[in-house]
C-alpha cells in the first residue's frame, strides 16, 4: 500500500465527434494532498472529473483513451456506483439533498444502518428495521467533522444554503473507505466567513489522509489551502506544480494564455476614443437565473467598442439583458444622458438601444418565419416601418428589398430572402440576428456571444461587420463574449465581470495576468483606476 | 453504406409499383368491361335477357300467388276442423307452409318454364311498355320535382298560416298569398298545381288553429286549476252564473269563449272533487317549445297531374294492357288473378323495365335477380361487363394509393400526414358515393352548405392559434353572446337582414367584456390553456343553461309558452332570417344550390382576418403566440397580443354562430353549442393548421374537407350500413382523432 499516489490519470483523451476537449491529460494526486484543478469554462475540467466517474455521457460518446490508476491498481470505472465504491466522492455544486427529509436522513441516504427483527428474518434484508440511534450517532460525528453545530434531526428544507454544502460534505465524509474526495465550485454559493471555514474543513479532512480534488475560480482560495496545482487550457495540460513554486500571478497568466493568432485581423485604431459618455450604469442588479449582477458600475464612451468579458455564470450576460428589459433589473441607467427605463423594451429600444441576444433560437429568432419577416419585424413594431397604404398593412415590397441588400451585405447564405431561418446554419442565423439589429438603425448596439456554436468563417464576418459599423456609422457598440481572444481582437477596452460586478477594465494589451486575476476577481494595478 | 441506402430505396419503391400494376390490371379490365357493353351482340343479349327477366316476374308473380291462396285455403280448412284449437300456433304454421310448398312445387313445375311461340311479338310488346312508361315516368318526376320545390318553399318559409282559415279568404286570396312565399307557384305551366297547393294551405290553417286552440284551452284549463283558491264556494250555481262569477274572478278566461263548455266542465268537475274534500290536479304543460328538427318532405296528396302527364299515363296503360294480352297468351292461367295480384305483377314487370338510373350493370343485375341467365357463351362476357365501373372505381382508387405512397415524402411534408389521409379518404368516399349511385353533385351541394355553416366558426379558431393561446375551445363564450343577440333579435320581433345585422352587432358586443375577461384567466393560466379553455367552454355553457332560464325575456314566441318565462330550448327563424345569407344572389349550376351570400360572407371575413394578420397588431400578435420571448425583446406586450387574440377570436365566433343559426334555420340554446369547439378545431387542424400555426387557407381547406368527409360518410355509412347513429359516430370519431392526432404533434410541454 506505499503507492505515492492514490490517484493517476495518464494520458487521457477524450474526443466528441471530431472535437477533442481533452488532449493528453495526466493528473497525479498523493494522499492526503489538497490538489486545485484551474481552468476557464470549457478547458476540460468537467470532463476530466466525468471521466474519472464512469459517467453515461462520456461511456455512449465512444470512452476515452488512456488509463486511469486509483491506489496502484488500473481500474476500470464503469459508473458513479462504481467510483463511490471504490472509495471516491464528489460534493457537487447542485445540492442534491432531499429537503422534505432530516439532516441525519439526508447523510445517511441509501447507506442506512438496521437492525432485523422476526419478520425481516424471514423475509428479507429491505423490512429491517432502522437503527436511528446509531445513524444519529454517525450523523453527529460527521457534523462534528465538518464544524457543523446544528441538530442532526433539524429538517433540511429550512436550512440556509451555506449549511446544506456542509451537510453535503458531511454526508461524504461519512462513508467508510472514502480516500478521494472532488469538491466542485464549493465557495461558489458561500458567505466569506462560510467560505473559510470550508477551507479549513477541507484541510482537516485532508490530515486524514483523505485526498481532494479543488476545483475552482478563485486564487486566493488555491493559495491559502492547495498543495498542488494542475492548469488545463483547451482541454490540453498547461502545467502541474507544487504551491510553493508559484504565485497567483503566475497561475493567472497560465489561465489565460495568449493564442497563436487573433481570430480577426483588424486595423488598430490610432488615437484612443476620448469621446463623451455614451451610457452610464450604476449600482445595477439583475435577476437573471445564472448570471445574476450584483451592483454593476460601468461607463460606456461614444464611439467605441466595448468587451464585456468574465467566466461563465458570473454575469456578464445579465448586463445587456438586464437593460434591456429581458429580465428583472434595479439601478440607474443613463443613455446620452436620458434615464433609461428598466424593465421595458419597447421603450429602450424607441430609444435607439439594439441587442443581438445570446440565445438565438430561443429569443432572437421566429425560426418557423421567413428571413426577410424577421430582419423587418423588430423595425416594424417599434419603429412602424415597413407598413404602407390605407389599411397599414406590410410593405412586402420594401421588406423584400430590404431583406436583399442585407443578405447581400452581411453575406447571409440562402436560397431566397422568403426561406424560414430555422433551416438555415447557425452562422447565417446569427448575421439574420446582426441584421434585424440593424434595420432599427440603433445608436447603441448590445451583442451578447456573437461567435457561440458558429464556424470559424462565420464568426470572421460577424467580427468584421460589428468593426465596420463602429468604423463608418460611428455605433458605440458592447459586445459581451467569453472568448477573451475575441474581445482582444476588436475592442478598444475590456471589463472583466465576476460575481456579478465589475471587476476591472483592461485595455487590449493589458497582461493575461491581468486578465487572468481579473476573472477571480482581483483587480490588478494594469487596470483603470475607475 | 451506399448500397444499403440502394437496398431501403428499392424496397421502398417496391409497394408503389405493386400497386401500379394491381391498378393498371384493374383499369384495363374496365375497358374490355366498357367496350363488352357496347358490342351489338351483348347489347342483344341484354335485351333477351330482358324478355326472359319479364317472363319470369309474371309467372314467378302467378307462383306466387298460388302458393299464398294455397297457404289460405289450407289455414281456413284447419279452423273449420274443431280440433283447431288445441293445435300450437306452430304447428298450425307447419302445416300451412307445408301445403305452401307443395303448391309452389306444383305451380313451378306448371309455370316455371313458359314456352313461348311468338318470341319477336313479345318483344315488341315489351319494347312499347319499356318505351311508354319511360316518357311517363320522365313527365312525373318532372312534374313532382317541381312540385315538390315548391311544397318545400312553402312550408319551410311560411310560419302563420291564418290567412288561410275558411272563413277570411277565397281560393284566389289564398293563391295570392302563397304566391308571395313561392313565386314559382304563379307562372302558367304550374297552374294545374294551384288547387291542390290551396288545399294544402288551407289543411294547414286548421291544423295551426288546432294546434293553438289546444295549447290555449290547456293554459286556460291551468288558469282555472291555479286561480279559484277554494271551489267550495261556487257549489250550486247555475252555469251562467257560475261563469259570470269564475270570469270575475280570473279575467283572462273571457277570451276562452270558445272553450265554455269545456272549462265549465272541468269546473264542475273541480267543484265535486272540492266538496269531496279532494283537489283535481292542475293540466300536464303540453311540450310546445321541444320541436324536433328535421327536413321537409314533400307530401304528394296535394299533387295535380297536368294533361300531358294525364295522355302519357294513358298511352302507358294501354301499353300495358297490349303486354298483357301477350303474357296471357303464354301463359293463360294469369287472367284468374285478382285486380291486388293484377297490380302487383304489373308493378313487379314496372321494376324489370323502369330503372332509373338504367346503366349496363344495373339492368344485368335485376334481370339476373329475375333468373335471366344469358347464353353460355355470353354469360361471361356480360359477367366483366357488367363489372366494368366497380373495376374502374377500384382501379382509380388503386393508382391514387400507388400515387400517395410514392409521393409520401413530398405530399406529407408539404400538407402533413393527417391532411393528406384525409383528402385521399375524401375522395375515395366520393368513389364509393359512385358505386354506391349516390349524386355526388347533389352532395357537393350539401358540402357548400356546411361550409358556409361552420366557415366562420372553424375561422374564430385562428387569432386563438395565433395569439399562442392554442386550440380556443372556449369560443362557446363568443358562441352564446351570438345566441343572446339571436334571441334578443326574436324578442324585439326584428325580421330579415336588420335582425341578421342586429344579432350580429349585439353579439359581438357583449362577447368583447366576455372574450376580456376570459383572456385574463388564460394569461394567468399560461402552459395548461387547453385545460382552461375547454373547462370554461364547458362551465359557461352550464352557467348559461340556469341564465337562459333567469332572463328576462316575455315574447311569447320565444318563452315557455306556459309559465311565460324562460326561453324554449329551439327557436325557428322561420319568418325572421332562417336561409337569409344563403339565399341571397343563390342560383343553381349543374344542379348544385350555390349560397352566394353565405360564401361570400366567409370570403369577407376571410380577407379581414388575412388582412388583420398582415397589419402591425396582426404581426405582432403571431409573433407572441409562435415565440413569446422573442416578442418581448422586441418590446411587445405578450398578455396583450394574447388578450387581443382572445378577444378576436370570441367576437368572430359569436358571429359566426349567428350565421351557423340562418343556414341551420334553428337557434338552438342551452347544451347545443358544447361541441361546436371540438368540431371548429377538429376542422382547422385538418386544414393544415397545429395548435401554434395556423392560416386562412388551412380554414378554408379545413372547413371543405372536414364537412366534405361527413356528408359523404354518413350518406355512404347509412347505404352500406343500414340504421341511422353510425355517422354520428363517425364525427366523433374523427373529430376526436384529429385533434389527439394534432396534440401529439404539438410535443407537450414544449410550449411550457
Amino acid at each position: 500500500m506505499a503507492n505515492e499516489y492514490i490517484l493517476e490519470m495518464n494520458h487521457i483523451t477524450k474526443v466528441y465527434g471530431s472535437n477533442a476537449v481533452l488532449k493528453d491529460v495526466s493528473l497525479k494526486i498523493r494522499p492526503g494532498e489538497i490538489h486545485a484543478l484551474l481552468g476557464e469554462n470549457g478547458a476540460g475540467k468537467s470532463t476530466l472529473m466525468n471521466v474519472l466517474f464512469g459517467m453515461p455521457v462520456i461511456h455512449s460518446t465512444g470512452g476515452f483513451q488512456g488509463e486511469v490508476l486509483f491506489d496502484g491498481q488500473k481500474v476500470n470505472i464503469a459508473s458513479p456506483m462504481d467510483a463511490m465504491e471504490k472509495g471516491i466522492g464528489m460534493v457537487h455544486q447542485e445540492f442534491m439533498l432531499i429537503p422534505g427529509f432530516n439532516v441525519t436522513d439526508n447523510i445517511k441516504l441509501n447507506r442506512e444502518i438496521t437492525k432485523p427483527w422476526a419478520i425481516s428474518k424471514v423475509l428479507g434484508k429491505d423490512l429491517e428495521f432502522l437503527d436511528t440511534k446509531a445513524m444519529a450517532q454517525d450523523a453527529r460525528k460527521a457534523l462534528d467533522d465538518v464544524g457543523m453545530s446544528i441538530e442532526e434531526y433539524t429538517l433540511v428544507s429550512g436550512l440556509p444554503i451555506g449549511h446544506m454544502q456542509f451537510i453535503e460534505i458531511a454526508r461524504e465524509i461519512d462513508k467508510s473507505g472514502m480516500k478521494l474526495l472532488v469538491f466542485d465550485e464549493p465557495t461558489a454559493v458561500l458567505t466569506e466567513s462560510e467560505a473559510q471555514q470550508l477551507l479549513n474543513v477541507m484541510k482537516s479532512i485532508a490530515d486524514k489522509g483523505i485526498a481532494i480534488i479543488f476545483i475552482t475560480h478563485r486564487l486566493d482560495e488555491v493559495m491559502n489551502v492547495a498543495d498542488s496545482v494542475t492548469i488545463l487550457r483547451d482541454g490540453q495540460l498547461v502545467s502541474s506544480f507544487a504551491k510553493e513554486d508559484t504565485s497567483p500571478e503566475k497561475l493567472a497568466a497560465l489561465m489565460i494564455g495568449r493564442g497563436d493568432e487573433s481570430v480577426v485581423q483588424v486595423e488598430k485604431r490610432k488615437e484612443e476614443v476620448t469621446g463623451g459618455i455614451a451610457m452610464t450604469i450604476r449600482n445595477l442588479w439583475v435577476n437573471m437565473p445564472g448570471e445574476m449582477d450584483k451592483g454593476i458600475n460601468l461607463d460606456v464612451r461614444e464611439g467605441e467598442i466595448l468587451g464585456i468579458g468574465g467566466l461563465a455564470g458570473q454575469g456578464k450576460i445579465g448586463i445587456p439583458n438586464g437593460i434591456m428589459g429581458l429580465y428583472e433589473a434595479v439601478g440607474d441607467v443613463e443613455l446620452f444622458g436620458e434615464k433609461l427605463p428598466l424593465g421595458n423594451a419597447g421603450a429602450a429600444l424607441r430609444m435607439g438601444l439594439a441587442m443581438v441576444s445570446e440565445d438565438r433560437r430561443g429569443v432572437g429568432l421566429l425560426l418557423d418565419q421567413s428571413i426577410e419577416n424577421n430582419i423587418a419585424f423588430t423595425a416594424m413594431q417599434v419603429k412602424g416601418d415597413f407598413m404602407n397604404g390605407f389599411l397599414r398593412q406590410k410593405d412586402t415590397r420594401a421588406i423584400r428589398k430590404y431583406a436583399e441588400d442585407m443578405i447581400k451585405e452581411l453575406d447571409i447564405r440562402c436560397t431566397s430572402p422568403a426561406q424560414p431561418v430555422g433551416t438555415l446554419s447557425g452562422g447565417n442565423q446569427q448575421k439574420v440576428c446582426v441584421a434585424r439589429a440593424l434595420a432599427l438603425k440603433p445608436k447603441f448596439l448590445f451583442v451578447s456571444e456573437p461567435t457561440r456554436g458558429i464556424d470559424i468563417g462565420a464568426k470572421q464576418l460577424v467580427l468584421e461587420t460589428l468593426v465596420r459599423l463602429n468604423r463608418e456609422q460611428k455605433m458605440t457598440i458592447v459586445m459581451v463574449s467569453s472568448e477573451l481572444q475575441e474581445l482582444r481582437s476588436i475592442c478598444d477596452r475590456i471589463a472583466i465581470v465576476a460575481e456579478g460586478k465589475v471587476v476591472d477594465i483592461l485595455k487590449v494589451d493589458a497582461s493575461d495576468t491581468a486578465f487572468g486575476l481579473a476573472m477571480s476577481g482581483v483587480k490588478s494595478k494594469e487596470g483603470e483606476s475607475a | 453504406m451506399s448500397e444499403n441506402t440502394k437496398k431501403t430505396g428499392i424496397r421502398a419503391r417496391i409497394v408503389p409499383i405493386v400497386l401500379f400494376a394491381l391498378a393498371a390490371v384493374l383499369i384495363v379490365t374496365s375497358i374490355a368491361g366498357y367496350v363488352l357493353q357496347n358490342t351489338p351482340s351483348s347489347v342483344a343479349s341484354l335485351d333477351k335477357m330482358q324478355t326472359a327477366a319479364v317472363l319470369h316476374a309474371a309467372s314467378e308473380g302467378l307462383i306466387n300467388s298460388i302458393a299464398q291462396q294455397a297457404r289460405a285455403d289450407k289455414l281456413s280448412e284447419l279452423r273449420k276442423d274443431k280440433n283447431f284449437r288445441k293445435r300450437g300456433l306452430d304447428e298450425v304454421n307447419a302445416i300451412c307452409d307445408g301445403a305452401m310448398e307443395e303448391a309452389r312445387a306444383e305451380a313451378e313445375k306448371l309455370y316455371a318454364n313458359p314456352v313461348v311461340q311468338d318470341q319477336a311479338a313479345l318483344e315488341s310488346v315489351i319494347t312499347a311498355f319499356e318505351k311508354a312508361l319511360a316518357e311517363s315516368n320522365g313527365l312525373s318526376v318532372a312534374e313532382r320535382a317541381v312540385y315538390a320545390d315548391i311544397y318545400v318553399q312553402l312550408v319551410d318559409n311560411t310560419s302563420d298560416w291564418k290567412f288561410a282559415s275558411a272563413e277570411s279568404a277565397d281560393d284566389a286570396a289564398v293563391l295570392s298569398e302563397l304566391g308571395k312565399t313561392a313565386p314559382d307557384l304563379l307562372k302558367a305551366e304550374n297552374a294545374h298545381l294551384a288547387g291542390g297547393f290551396v288545399r294544402l294551405a288551407r289543411d294547414m290553417a286548421v291544423k295551426q288553429q288546432a294546434k293553438e286552440d289546444a295549447e290555449l284551452q290547456n293554459q286556460l284549463l291551468t288558469t282555472l286549476a291555479t286561480a279559484i283558491p277554494d271551489w267550495t264556494e261556487y257549489t250550486g250555481l247555475d252555469q251562467a252564473a257560475l261563469w259570470d262569477k269564475l270570469t270575475a274572478e280570473a279575467p283572462e278566461l273571457k277570451n276562452g269563449e270558445k272553450f265554455k263548455d269545456a272549462l265549465l266542465k272541468d269546473a264542475a268537475d273541480r267543484i265535486a272533487a272540492a266538496e269531496k274534500g279532494e283537489t283535481l290536479p292542475a293540466p300536464a304543460e303540453s311540450e310546445a317549445g321541444a320541436e324536433t328538427v328535421s327536413e321537409t318532405q314533400a307530401d304528394y296528396q296535394y299533387f295535380t297531374a297536368t294533361e300531358a302527364l294525364n295522355r302519357e299515363e294513358e298511352a302507358e296503360k294501354a301499353a300495358y294492357e297490349s303486354l298483357n294480352t301477350q303474357l296471357v297468351a303464354i301463359i293463360p292461367d294469369l287472367s284468374t288473378l285478382n285486380s291486388k295480384l293484377q297490380n302487383t305483377l304489373r308493378e313487379n314487370i314496372e321494376k324489370v323495365l323502369w330503372l332509373e338510373d338504367s346503366g349496363f350493370s344495373s339492368r344485368y343485375n335485376t334481370y339476373m335477380a329475375h333468373q335471366a341467365a344469358a347464353d353460355a357463351g355470353d354469360a361471361w362476357k356480360l359477367r366483366l361487363a357488367s363489372l366494368a365501373q366497380p373495376f374502374l372505381l377500384a382501379g382509380i382508387a388503386v393508382l391514387l394509393l400507388g400515387l400517395v405512397v410514392f409521393f409520401w415524402k413530398p405530399l406529407t411534408s408539404r400538407f402533413g400526414v393527417p391532411r393528406t389521409i384525409i383528402a385521399l379518404f375524401f375522395v375515395y368516399l366520393c368513389l364509393l358515393a359512385e358505386l354506391y349511385d349516390i349524386s355526388v353533385r347533389m352532395m357537393m351541394g350539401n358540402v357548400l352548405e356546411r361550409m358556409t355553416m361552420y366557415g366562420v366558426l372553424v375561422l374564430a379558431m385562428m387569432p386563438g392559434i395565433q395569439c399562442g393561446i392554442g386550440l380556443n375551445m372556449g369560443m362557446t363564450i363568443g358562441c352564446i353572446s351570438g345566441l343572446l343577440g339571436i334571441v334578443l333579435a326574436l324578442q324585439f320581433n326584428m325580421v330579415g337582414f336588420t335582425a341578421l345585422l342586429f344579432a350580429c352587432v349585439c353579439g359581438a358586443v357583449v362577447s368583447v367584456p366576455l372574450g376580456w375577461a376570459y383572456s385574463k384567466l388564460l394569461n394567468r393560466m399560461k402552459g395548461s390553456e387547453m385545460t382552461i379553455s375547454t373547462y370554461v367552454g364547458f362551465s359557461f355553457v352550464s352557467l348559461m343553461c340556469i341564465g337562459w332560464m333567469m332572463l328576462p325575456f316575455n315574447n311569447p314566441k320565444i318563452v315557455w309558452l306556459l309559465s311565460g318565462k324562460g326561453l324554449r330550448v329551439t327557436h325557428s327563424l322561420l319568418g325572421s332570417f332562417a336561409h337569409l345569407l344563403d339565399n341571397f344572389l343563390a342560383f343553381k349550376v349543374f344542379g348544385i344550390k350555390v349560397p352566394t351570400g353565405g360564401l361570400l360572407f366567409l370570403c369577407l371575413c376571410c380577407l379581414a382576418v388575412w388582412l388583420f394578420s398582415r397589419s402591425r397588431l396582426g404581426i405582432a400578435m403571431t409573433a407572441a403566440g409562435s415565440n413569446p420571448r422573442f416578442a418581448e425583446a422586441s418590446g411587445i406586450n405578450v398578455n396583450r397580443m394574447r388578450t387581443v387574440g382572445t378577444v378576436l377570436s370570441t367576437v368572430i365566433a359569436a358571429v359566426g354562430i349567428v350565421i351557423y343559426s340562418q343556414a341551420f334555420g334553428y337557434a338552438q340554446l342551452y347544451t347545443a353549442p358544447r361541441q361546436l369547439g371540438f368540431i371548429a378545431s377538429s376542422a382547422i387542424l385538418i386544414g393544415g393548421a397545429t395548435v401554434s400555426k395556423a392560416k386562412v387557407s388551412h380554414v378554408l381547406i379545413g372547413v371543405f374537407l372536414f364537412e366534405g368527409v361527413l356528408v359523404f360518410g354518413q350518406q355512404i355509412a347509412n347505404s352500406v350500413v343500414a340504421g341511422g347513429g353510425l355517422s354520428e359516430v363517425m364525427r366523433i370519431m374523427i373529430s376526436n382523432g384529429i385533434i389527439l392526432y394534432a396534440l401529439t404533434q404539438s410535443g407537450g410541454g414544449r410550449r411550457a
